[in-house]
């Protein structure tokens, strides 16, 4: 076939995009830093989930282009670049950890010297449950991440010009290296962000569990700035139903995958009944949380579920923009029922308006860190080999 | 010749897929309605080019997939909630993580069920291997690497030589004339095949019974059920004795155990007196076990009259004079020991019981011959009731 | 090698024409089998026949001919059954949950891995009737109304495992079946002989390859593999709660339906390399399946085995890190304790041997991948094992500690399912084309239109 470039002149991202979302991002700050003087432990608790939300979609966007190198897929590579951008957030985080790192003590039990003193059980886990080594885990996280962040983006960006057939394959070794890895850190992270927080209980699924939400996460960021990019002619004109189906496809996948997850811990805690597990999800339980938990399964599998069955559905761009949204949402509402029930509380759950703040200043941090790649790379890997096979892909 | 004269349609062979995709859209434009087109394999896009809807499959698989799941979620919560309630393993009658499972797999299996049999037997009129295209050349053809297209007569523009041009025009091979066939007779009606069902029916279910009702129970079949194990009523294969149980240790006293001192004496010289008090529950407890234990002999108001009769002699009446004015630990020690041709009662009814019993017989007694005073008791207590 | 990656690679190799497709499928079934087809029919049935005595015996005897006694109450019976089960999953993997990644590559091995999986579905259900001693009876299963009133305990994941193994057996016989039938239409119109075509015309249905119904059929076949996705991953979840709602330490372990899926799958492409390569080689399939078929199945055996790794890791450091002696002693007792020697064949062949795949000369070389397929196969029936026994046999009282051990029959039994997995496989490659016609023509070299699709 021809070795004709393929021919798109992207539209330039209007201004006031950044605006956008300079205004909110400022407004989730002092928000945020209200919060902090309001409250400290509760703005401290939703500060993680933020934290947690933008881990999610930064290194669930690696491990999407790892994804696309790896299987060899054609169909997600006109789209590619907008996962890179979605990807940076990742730099983000070595600043954004910063808060939480110089506030362990507050957000984990196992920090307290004189309470694991007199655990038996956490001193057994102090080996593994202490801050140097926590601090280090997390740092080498942040590292490990970067440096993949940066080998893939970079030898996708150099393609742009080179053309350069081998830097595909030199990603695809990439990816194969990177999925083990990503596997290993992923798990790292939701034991010692989520589980660590109530140290006495463990699960051995948990890490899948938190891996199926961060895939999600970045999934419908993905789709919903696609969706709305296409909608305003900022895509390649060739981008057609059969692309947003697999978008709409993946999305109903993985929330498959976390519905399947999500019951399978619940099915065998709840089966065992064992002291030493049970108590974690009796806690979720009591109270205003028996609303909460139920909501879970309400937002988290059943709407996302009914929205994305039929087969038009996927392709409909009102719906997956719909879709997508309420599937961050329910990110966010998942990490907010694995995290707030930690903070220690009197009388079971309460709602409080600071849980609102830190959401906000997520929205500002993704629209910023879109229109700043956007702005300094092309929408379009335009040297990608297998380009051209994806923009005539068709089911 | 296997065929009537009457013309079922034309159809025509192109050698590539696009060929047909491009005779599709044409013979489709031209306005004729009832058209197929006949592949080895789905050919990308003609479904669009022949103008067809989107399979409504789909409603099918969704309205079994939703009756399943519902009939299987109702079905177990009937069956472990209402119909026979079991707990199992401290979990909740109704114990939604655990009906899951196989409220899926029904949903699944009768969704995919439903889907194919609707699929085969409501959209394709399947089996049918009587229709006129089957057995021609053209379907040979089609069958291996050639695109086909038939206009059936049935349609309203359907003009023989009108199309055999057009299909020319388009570029086909060959172009065929199809015949409706000869009406069969389906040799399901023949006597013979007939024959054959009722034969095979019969060979069927002897084979069915001899199976179920014989042949389980002849050697080698009916080897596991000889067991080596006690069955009640039978000798033991175990032990030499013969006995399944074994006795206990000599001196074993079992739990709970009281001795009775005057076991085994008709006249004993002194009797235990009574400990419990005629309390209400006391002599509901006796009334209960009295009218379990006692009252196929005594009778229901103990005067004698039993219901057994004749085939057990009447026990005299527990209202003479000698039953009432024998003590409390006599009649105790006569339930427990027995008397005359009573047996001994001791092992039917505990200690607690048979206290209880007493204290129901002096009820009995009491209300046979009350006094004057009782009667008073009554009508002041009625009085109250009516006010 | 060079790839390029702007053209997509042919899924069919050699430039065959449509009708030299189906004339290569369909030619075991016109000919008459040769010596080698009677040598190998000849192993698999001796084997089938040793199990059948063994078998008889069992049923004579009952089975207390078997190994399985206290502490060790579920032996080579469930071990067997999961196995099977197993193998099972491939067959529904490669026909659903590629067909969903539109993974052109399936259509060759699709059919055959279908076959396999109601197969292996077949001796996995032997096991667990055979162990509940009186087979007969098995029909108590299934609830039906019965003089006693009774239902079946709905809550129990043995009844679960009932209902999953047999929708999922039913639903893998329509599946296969809905993709016969096209080729069974093409086989209709090829015969000569008179009483195979009877034959053929009863399963074709009739079948005429129009256009109106491959409509409903592809969106029938997109429903269904919609359906056996999750079916899939249902019944091995399933089978894994046998183990994990108990409380039993080694059991009980939150990961264990995600990780016997991934081991399922991986054990499942193990086999379907396994007999491939002798199928591929007899039958002459060299360009329908081809060393990219291979390539891209052992990719998933060293993906599945990692994620099998990452089971057996995260056990480990969550028996740690959940500070419970008894969890703590049962992953110790596993790996260093009496049958340290068979957690160590499962290590080495389930995560160390595929690690060889990295190496792409591997990956593309058949005695290389024959070598690792058996030895994953032996491994993941050693996971099973190593899962029932080593957590069964040291329970909590030590009086009560004992060591299992397999007797002759227990042997002849697992030698026997695969005398009739692979007699089932040898008489399923004379009986029927084993790579489905239509679909392979659907993606041979200038099958679809050229404007769609296509390059423009």
């Amino acid at each position: 076939m021809s070795n004709s470039a393929i021919e798109f002149k992207a539209k330039q991202i209007p201004d006031t995009l950044s605006k956008l979302g300079l205004i909110i991002l400022a407004i989730g700050v002092v928000l945020g830093i209200l919060a902090f003087y309001t409250d400290h432990s509760r703005a401290l608790f939703n500060y993680l989930i933020a934290f947690m939300f933008l881990l999610s979609v930064g290194v669930g966007s690696i491990f999407l282009i790892s994804l696309e190198y790896i299987t060899g897929a054609v169909w997600s590579v006109p789209f590619r670049r907008i996962v890179e951008f979605l990807a940076s957030v990742t730099i983000l985080l070595f600043i954004l950890v910063i808060p939480l790192l110089l506030n362990m003590h507050d957000l984990f039990h196992w920090t307290h010297t004189e309470a694991v003193a007199g655990d038996e059980i956490l001193k057994g886990k102090s080996p593994y449950l202490n801050t140097s080594f926590f601090i280090i885990r997390v740092l080498a996280g942040l590292v490990i991440w970067a440096f993949f962040y940066f080998a893939f983006t970079r030898n996708s960006k150099k393609q742009d010009l080179s053309q350069d057939q081998h830097l595909t394959t030199k990603n695809i070794r990439l990816s194969a290296v990177f999925i083990p890895i990503f596997a290993i850190t992923i798990t790292v992270s939701a034991v010692d962000w989520l589980m660590s927080l109530e140290p006495h209980w463990f699960s051995t699924i948990f890490g899948i569990y938190f891996f199926s939400g961060t895939v999600l996460a970045a999934l419908a960021a993905a789709t919903l700035i696609v969706v709305l990019l296409k909608e305003k002619g900022f895509l390649h004109p060739k981008i057609i139903d059969d692309h947003l189906y697999s978008f709409g496809a993946l999305m109903f996948a993985f929330i498959n995958f976390w519905g399947y997850i999500a019951f399978s811990q619940y099915m065998l805690i709840w089966y065992a009944n064992l002291p030493e597990e049970n108590f974690w999800f009796l806690h979720r339980w009591e109270g205003g949380w028996i609303v909460v938990s139920i909501l879970l399964i309400i937002i988290h599998f059943v709407v996302p579920y009914s929205a994305l069955l039929s087969q038009p559905a996927k392709i409909d761009p009102k719906r997956l923009k719909f879709a997508s949204i309420w599937i961050m949402f329910a990110h966010l509402f998942d990490l907010y029922w694995l995290i707030m029930p930690n903070l220690e509380s009197e009388h079971g759950y309460s709602f409080s308006s600071i849980d609102l703040v830190f959401p906000v200043s997520v929205v500002g941090i993704l629209i910023l860190v879109f229109n700043y790649n956007a702005k300094k790379y092309n929408l379009l890997p335009l040297g990608d080999p297998k380009l051209e096979r994806g923009l005539n892909f068709r089911l | 010749m296997n065929r009537t004269d009457k013309i079922f349609g034309i159809a025509a062979l192109f050698d590539t897929p696009d060929a047909i995709i491009n005779a599709a859209e044409k013979v489709t434009a031209a306005g004729y309605k009832k058209i197929d087109v006949n592949t080895p394999y789905p050919v990308h896009g003609m479904n669009k080019a022949m103008k067809l809807k989107p399979s409504k499959l789909g409603f099918i698989t969704l309205f079994f997939g939703l009756s399943g799941a519902a009939f299987a979620m109702l079905f177990m919560f009937w069956a472990m909630s209402l119909e026979y309630p079991m707990i199992i393993g401290g979990k909740p009658f109704f114990s939604l993580p655990a009906f899951i499972p196989i409220t899926f797999e029904v949903t699944v299996l009768l969704a995919t069920l439903s889907t194919v049999i609707g699929m085969l037997t409501f959209f394709f009129n399947y089996p049918n291997n009587n229709h006129p295209l089957n057995g021609t050349a053209y379907i040979k053809a089609v069958a291996v690497d050639k695109f086909g297209i038939c206009i059936e007569a049935s349609d309203n523009k359907f003009d023989k030589d009108v199309i055999e041009q057009l299909l020319h025009h388009l570029g086909a091979n060959e172009i065929e004339t199809i015949y409706y066939p000869k009406d069969e007779v389906y040799p399901i009606f023949q006597p013979k095949y007939l024959m054959f069902l009722a034969a095979t029916a019969i060979a069927t279910s002897l084979v069915t019974y001899f199976v179920l009702n014989k042949l389980m129970f002849m050697d080698p079949f009916n080897w596991m059920m000889v067991q080596d194990k006690l069955i009640p009523q039978e000798k033991s294969e175990v032990f030499e004795d013969g006995f399944g149980m074994r006795k206990p240790v000599e001196g074993t006293v079992a739990r709970g155990f009281i001795p009775y001192p005057f076991m085994g004496e008709p006249t004993p010289a002194d009797v235990l007196s009574n400990p419990f008090l005629p309390t209400r529950e006391n002599i509901e407890l006796g009334k209960k076990k009295y009218l379990i234990y006692c009252s196929p002999c005594h009778g229901n108001y103990a005067e004698g009259d039993s219901r057994l009769r004749g085939q057990f002699p009447n026990p005299p009446t527990l209202h003479s004079v000698r039953s009432r004015e024998m003590s409390d630990g006599m009649l105790y020690h006569i339930i427990t020991n027995g008397q005359n041709i009573m047996p001994s009662y001791a092992s039917q009814v505990t200690r607690e019981e048979r206290w209880a019993i007493v204290n129901y017989i002096r009820v009995l007694q009491r209300a046979k011959f009350a006094r004057e005073s009782d009667l008073q008791e009554i009508k002041k207590e009625s009085a109250a009731n009516v006010e | 090698m060079k790839i390029d990656y702007k053209i997509e690679p042919p899924v069919v190799e050699g430039r065959l024409s449509l009708s030299q497709i189906e004339e290569l499928v369909a030619k075991p079934l016109e000919t008459r089998p040769d010596k080698k087809f009677f040598i190998a029919i000849g192993i698999s049935g001796t084997a089938l026949l040793i199990g059948i005595i063994c078998v008889a015996i069992t049923l004579h005897y009952g089975i207390g001919m078997w190994g399985n006694n206290q502490p060790v109450g579920w032996g080579f019976g469930i071990v067997n059954f999961v196995f099977w089960v197993g193998i099972g999953h491939a067959g529904t993997l490669i026909s659903a949950i590629l067909f969903l990644l539109r993974q052109k590559w399936r259509t060759g091995i699709a059919r055959f891995a279908e076959a396999m999986t109601i197969f292996a579905v077949i001796c996995a259900g032997l096991f667990p009737i055979l162990h509940t001693g009186r087979p007969w009876l098995g029909g108590y299963l299934f609830p039906y109304p019965n003089q006693h009133g009774l239902w079946i305990n709905f809550t129990s994941p043995l009844i679960w495992d009932v209902f999953a193994v047999s929708t999922y057996f039913t639903v893998s016989l329509v599946f296969w079946y809905i993709g016969l039938i096209p080729d069974f239409a093409s086989l209709r119109e090829r015969t000569a002989s008179k009483v195979k075509k009877i034959i053929y015309s009863i399963f074709s249905l009739g079948w005429r390859h129009s256009n109106r119904n491959w409509l409903h059929y592809e969106k029938a076949y997109l429903l269904l593999a919609g359906f056996a996705t999750p079916l899939v991953l249902s019944v091995h979840t399933i089978v894994s709660f046998d183990f994990a709602v108990s409380i039993m330490p080694g059991w009980h372990t939150t990961i264990f339906p995600p990780y016997f899926v991934a081991g399922a799958i991986f054990s499942g492409f193990a086999m379907v390399v396994t007999v491939l390569i002798f199928v591929r080689k007899i039958f002459n399939l060299e360009h329908i399946i081809t060393l990219n078929h291979f390539d891209k199945m052992n990719k998933v055996i060293m993906a599945t085995g990692m994620m099998v790794g990452y089971a057996y890791a995260m056990e480990f450091f969550i028996a740690w890190y959940s500070g419970n002696p008894f969890e703590q002693f049962v992953i110790i007792n596993r790996a260093f304790g009496p049958y340290a020697w068979a957690y160590w064949i499962m290590v080495t062949c389930n995560v160390v041997f595929p690690q060889l795949f990295w190496i792409k000369k591997f990956r593309r070389s058949i005695p290389v991948m024959l070598a690792i397929a058996i030895l994953v196969n032996v491994g993941m029936w050693f996971e099973r094992f190593v899962i029932t026994v080593t957590s069964l046999h040291r329970d909590y009282l030590p009086s009560s500690w004992g060591y299992f051990t397999p007797t002759l029959y227990d042997i002849g039994i697992l030698v026997g399912s695969f005398g009739l997995f692979f007699t089932l496989v040898i008489l399923f490659t004379k009986t029927l084309p084993v790579v489905s016609i239509s679909e392979v023509k659907a993606v041979a070299g200038g099958a679809q239109p050229s404007h769609h699709g296509g390059n423009h």
